[in-house]
């Protein structure tokens, strides 16, 4: 009797679980929408990355100050759009839409890493823009830096629009290369300086590195050598997506180079505790590669930004961005006019210029640039000057590919066995390549 | 009416009231996932798509997954050292420590505190203690002539050190629970032994070892499922790294299905470490009960 009584509480769950794990097929078909007011009232909710306060107990968040301000703008001018702001940190955005999905209702506009994306996609509730996007030629698709546009575009169509850019370059500590009576680096300085800087930085006895790396071979690795990859002059996969090309002539080149750096470097195994930048601020690292957003942890050296070196016969200066996207889940067309509407609106360059000036965000949009009022950007945010010019040098983006972080991994470990010595870059990129391409072909 | 009254009034609806909150808890946070897990691993899913039936093909890649297989190597590594090193010396630590000694509050209370520390924080004085270059530890061994060791950064080393910091963080547990058993021995035990003429490691070996012989056992059972799901100090310290040195099973699913997109995968390796550790456990308990003096 006991048995069964707790069957009867466990049978009717599997099967709705059973239920729940064979429906859910079958794409939904595209909302029909189109780029006019709602005519009706009509509420969306916006996930959005922005706490109140920059830390508990601290200053008020510029970021949650510059989105509730326009906002606020936003619903004034359109009576008939109610927005809900939800505050929801972005590294659990993917899991926590996983219930949202499944209860079938999703928030209608989402703030998403642009690694996310292809993910994302995968979701028959995932609005498809392109049309949107298309027949709103006001919106100036293309005045979006070319890398953020293949980050929002995963299989040729567009499923997002750019929230938030950023761009990794040099920072380097100016008093050390003062007191080692180096020249500072240039605009157009190359590998071959940053390596010999590196080299007459480095001095074990007083525990100072040429050049902070991570080395736990994550995507944080993998990034940095994806810019290098580029400036060298290769790719991470063939353009259709097919075949593994890293391990091509550009790939070893820029592996081989982070070999020879391999003894000047400050090796981090664990880049998110935040070690290298303790030490780089503490004067033991003279140079790190990393993006405005830890500029704020270097209170106490006197530090110069300059762009990614370029290759030797090379003018490349390209580096890599981590753009976010502001994403759309279909609940109805009226949601979707809406949620558009409002996209529209925030990511316009007059709102991307005043977002800018309030909360040191990089312009997401190559006109806000060039707008005489952006000059403001400069006096007000002095640090953040080299990485506003290179944003240009973002032209390329990682493969919008379900299968890139499995691909990210392989990469990651290779790159990371030869910086600890292990092995060479030839072969160690042809293995890693060869992973890939199995991967590549099952995924 | 009557019947009602009865069947209302009787213990098993009282009981089940009283536990349901407990139940439904149980139920909903426990059995709920553990079903749907087992429906996942049989699914081609990251969480996000429809997902597609897959039957049983996900357990049959695992059976060619090299890096599944180094996950397995190392977690029996890690189990194989740990459970015993850290009863062991919970054991030690206990008899130690079970005396009347001044201060002796505050050693005990020494010894607990890495237990409740929150991993995190220890993972970071751990970090910092151990780095190569900039740590207290290879700074100290360097006065004494010994090392610099590469500890969580060397592939060698990493996985020995993910011990120590565990032993280290879970000591505190045993030596707890072997102190009460410790002092539920009676005295008079003690004092029949003397009589009989045994020393004091007759006195230990006759009296203390068998009588902690039930500790002893929830002890090994207890670290040893513990140990098999190994994630916060590789998830905090090593990532796994360095070049998957201190890949575990846990991590290596938690990567699968949260960074890699491959949830129905990563739920069938959750299930085949689910069955290990129930034939473990159920051994562990069949040996125990053969071996295991339980007193009247």
């Amino acid at each position: 009797m006991r048995n069964s009584r707790g069957w009867s509480l466990v049978l009717p769950m599997v099967a709705v679980l059973a239920g729940a794990a064979c429906s859910g097929g079958g794409n939904k078909q595209a909302a029909d929408v189109t780029t006019g007011e709602p005519s009706g009232p009509v509420q969306i909710t916006v996930w959005h990355p922005y706490g109140k306060l920059a830390a508990p107990g601290e200053t008020p968040n510029f970021e949650y100050g510059s989105l509730t301000s326009l906002v606020k703008e936003y619903e004034k001018a359109h009576p008939n759009v109610t927005i809900n702001l939800v505050n929801v940190n972005p590294d659990f955005t993917l899991q926590k839409l996983t219930p949202a999905l499944q209860g079938g209702q999703p928030p209608d506009v989402v703030y998403m890493y642009g690694s996310n994306m292809p993910q994302a996609a995968t979701s028959p509730q995932l609005q498809d823009l392109t049309a949107l996007v298309q027949q709103s030629p006001s919106y100036d698709w293309n005045d979006f830096w070319p890398g953020e546009r293949a980050v929002s575009t995963v299989n040729g169509k567009i499923y997002g629009v750019p929230a938030l850019v950023d761009n990794l370059a040099v920072v380097y500590n100016k008093s050390l290369f003062q007191k080692a009576g180096l020249p500072l680096p240039t605009q157009n300085w190359t590998w071959d300086e940053l390596l010999s800087d590196a080299k007459a930085l480095t001095d074990e006895s007083r525990k100072q590195f040429g050049l902070a790396f991570p080395v736990d071979g994550s995507e944080t690795t993998v990034w940095q050598y994806d810019a290098m990859l580029w400036e060298a002059g290769g790719d991470i996969v063939s353009s259709d997506n097919k075949k593994a090309v890293f391990d091509q002539s550009p790939g070893v080149q820029a592996l081989s180079r982070l070999q020879q750096l391999a003894p000047t470097m400050y090796k981090d195994f664990n880049p998110d505790a935040g070690r290298s930048e303790q030490l780089f601020n503490s004067g033991n690292i003279g140079m790190i590669i990393t993006g405005p957003w830890d500029l704020a942890a270097f209170p106490d050296v006197k530090y110069g930004v300059a762009v990614m070196p370029a290759f030797a016969g090379q003018s490349s200066h390209d580096t890599i961005a981590g753009p976010d996207n502001w994403v759309v889940f279909d609940n109805g067309s009226a949601k979707v006019s809406a949620a558009w509407s409002f996209l529209q609106w925030f990511t316009s360059p007059q709102q991307v210029l005043r977002d800018s000036l309030t909360d040191s965000h990089l312009p997401t949009r190559a006109s806000v640039m060039k707008m005489g009022a952006f000059q403001a950007f400069y006096r007000k945010f002095p640090g953040e000057k080299v990485f506003v010019e290179n944003l240009p040098n973002v032209k390329k983006a990682r493969p919008q590919i379900t299968a890139y972080p499995r691909i990210s991994q392989v990469l990651g470990q290779a790159i990371v066995s030869v910086i600890l010595g292990k092995s060479e870059p030839q072969p160690a990129l042809a293995q890693a390549a060869q992973q890939a391409n199995t991967i590549l072909a099952t995924s | 009416m009557s019947t009602v009254r009865r069947v209302l009034g009787s213990d098993h609806v009282a009981g089940w009231a009283f536990a349901f909150p407990a139940v439904a808890l149980i139920v909903l946070f426990g059995i709920v996932p553990i079903v749907w897990s087992f429906f996942l691993s049989l699914e081609k899913t990251n969480l996000i798509s429809p997902p597609v039936w897959n039957g049983l093909s996900n357990y049959r890649a695992l059976l060619h997954d090299p890096l599944f297989r180094t996950s397995v190597g190392h977690t029996l590594v890690y189990t194989g050292i740990f459970v015993p090193v850290s009863v062991a010396g919970g054991l030690a630590l206990a008899v130690a420590l079970n005396r009347k000694l001044a201060g002796i509050r505050l050693y005990r209370t020494a010894v607990f505190v890495p237990v409740v520390a929150s991993t995190i924080a220890t993972a970071i004085i751990f970090l910092w203690v151990f780095d190569p270059v900039f740590g207290v530890a290879n700074w100290a061994l360097g006065k004494v002539h010994v090392g610099p060791f590469g500890y969580f950064q060397s592939p060698n080393a990493a996985l020995y050190s993910i011990i120590a910091m565990t032993v280290w963080g879970w000591l505190g547990f045993d030596v707890i629970v072997y102190l009460a058993a410790l002092q539920g021995i009676p005295a008079e035990l003690y004092e029949a032994a003397q009589i009989d003429g045994a020393g004091r490691w007759g006195q230990f070996r006759s009296v203390t070892l068998p009588l902690l012989g039930p500790a002893t056992l929830f002890l090994v059972v207890w670290s040893t499922i513990n140990a098999l799901q190994l994630f916060d100090e590789v998830y905090f310290l090593t990532k796994g790294g360095p070049l998957y040195s201190t890949y575990v099973v846990v991590y290596y699913l938690f990567t699968l299905a949260f960074q890699q997109g491959v949830a129905g995968y990563a739920a069938a390796m959750a299930y085949v470490l689910l069955m290990a550790i129930l034939v473990l456990t159920v051994l562990q308990l069949w040996v125990g009960k053969r071996v295991v003096y339980y007193a009247e």
